[in-house]
């Protein structure tokens, strides 16, 4: 078994809402998977989902190679869990908190708890209900890595922490990951964090998934360029990005005319800057595609091609598959 | 050491680290013989991806810039002066050309920027 998590065609409504809608998800054994998207785009609902918590509307789970919520039980002994929100008793001391914990988990590494208790600073007699929000934090991740998982799944793990206690954090899950292999999954809205540390990426809006590929690939392949004299058809516009998607083959976006979609790329967006100048936000970028860039699209010139950084391809990423929604629902796709 | 190091910049994590390593030892900051933190230390000093730390070290191993040993660590090896000058001279370049890059981007032209790096050495002689 090759993927601690694999989501198919997940739905999930809420009411006549959906909150999922057909979400495809994997995450590879061994990886850091950054799980992205903006407020209400569905992140939690997912989490909530893989731990057995919603049942599907339709769709499958598979998490550590056990079917949810059929059979989750087996794998939740081997998950650590950090959920968004406090979910523990006010009125019991860290140490009580930690001995309860420890019950429901076979796996618990009582030294493991202890050695973390530590390095958090946390006091063993103090009342949970008392602790700040960071030293909550805290506690919450002891309790999940306590229980030595192989997978740990954190959902907005640094949300509201100070910088001093977010770091803390990071660097206690990333000490787990080297000293175990394990593979995480973290879901967070704070693009920046999960650039350093995350070797895959899900990008998640309205329920989707927008794009889920390495990091590399995905900081290697998203670029803005600057062309000059780009003789687009009329009516390619904004929309010639109707391309993006997770899966390829989308790629030929029907109203981009015939020069922008035989192009080796998908362009996501395109921007009139000053006179003929044209500024592009490109995907599946390949180095080599600037000496060839003339004999592509001919009359026009590559000016620059820029990097962008995970926010900003985030960013991009997202506009684009939401123009691309919107073409598809209003019905004005064909050109 | 590593205060320079930037998720944001084009250049992948493991090439920075790797890179300034590189640096460090041909500027002598780092000897032969001097020990690196180990993988899993510096991973959650700098809080990325181990697998990152590993990839910079194995990219410095291959070149000879650090020799593992099973068990003990990684280390400084006795990289020749001759090497340690193209290494430099090649950092020197990177942030020639990274200068150049800003340059375009603000429509300054390379001849502007060399007048002004010449002026500013004459000014740090001073």
């Amino acid at each position: 078994m090759t993927d601690a998590i694999r989501i198919r065609s997940l739905t999930y409504r809420t009411g006549r809402e959906f909150a999922l809608r057909g979400l495809d998800l994997t995450v590879p054994s061994g990886s850091v998977y950054g799980f992205l998207g903006p407020n209400g785009s569905g992140k939690t609902t997912t989490i909530k989902s893989l731990m057995g918590m919603l049942p599907p509307d339709d769709g499958t789970i598979d998490l550590l190679g056990h079917r949810v919520p059929d059979d989750v039980v087996p794998a939740l002994a081997r998950v650590g869990y950090v959920p968004e929100r406090l979910h523990l008793y006010p009125a019991l001391s860290v140490d009580e908190t930690m001995r309860y914990h420890a019950a429901f988990y076979p796996r618990w590494d009582a030294r493991e708890g202890d050695r973390l208790k530590r390095a958090f600073a946390l006091r063993g007699d103090a009342l949970v209900g008392r602790l700040s929000k960071g030293e909550a934090g805290k506690l919450m991740l002891l309790l999940a890595l306590a229980v030595r998982p192989e997978l740990l799944v954190l959902d907005e793990p640094t949300d509201g922490l100070d910088p001093v206690v977010r770091r803390d954090v990071l660097s206690a899950i990333v000490d787990y990951v080297a000293a175990s292999k394990a593979t995480v999954f973290i879901s967070s809205h704070l693009v920046h964090e999960q650039e350093r540390i995350c070797d895959w990426v899900g990008l998640l809006d309205d329920g989707r998934m927008v794009a889920e590929l390495p990091m590399s690939e995905f900081r290697a392949g998203v670029k803005r360029l600057r062309v000059r004299g780009a003789s687009a058809p009329a009516g390619a516009g904004e929309s010639a990005g109707a391309g993006l998607g997770a899966g390829a083959g989308a790629g030929a976006g029907a109203g981009a005319g015939a020069t922008i979609a035989t192009l080796p790329f998908r362009v996501l967006a395109r921007r009139t800057l000053i006179g003929s100048d044209e500024e592009w936000v490109v995907r599946d970028w390949r180095p080599d595609m600037r000496g060839a860039f003339a004999a592509l699209l001919p009359g026009s010139t590559l000016r620059e091609v820029e990097d962008l950084d995970l926010e900003d391809s985030f960013v991009e990423l997202l506009s684009a598959a939401r123009a691309r929604g919107q073409i598809t629902t209003d019905g004005r796709e064909a050109a | 050491m590593f205060d320079r190091i930037d998720p944001r910049s084009p250049t992948p994590l493991y090439a920075q680290i790797a890179g300034r390593l590189r640096v460090a030892v041909a500027a002598g900051e780092l000897r032969a013989g001097d020990a690196l933190p180990s993988v899993r230390a510096l991973a959650s000093q700098l809080r990325i991806n181990p697998a990152t730390v590993a990839q910079a070290y194995r990219e410095l191993e291959q070149d000879g810039t650090v020799e593992m040993r099973q068990g003990a660590g990684t280390f400084v090896s006795c990289v020749p002066t001759e090497r340690k000058r193209r290494d430099r001279a090649a950092e020197a370049r990177r942030l020639v050309q990274e200068m150049l890059a800003a340059g375009t981007r603000l429509g300054i032209a390379a001849d502007e920027l060399s007048r002004a790096l010449h002026d500013a050495m004459q000014e740090t002689r001073k």
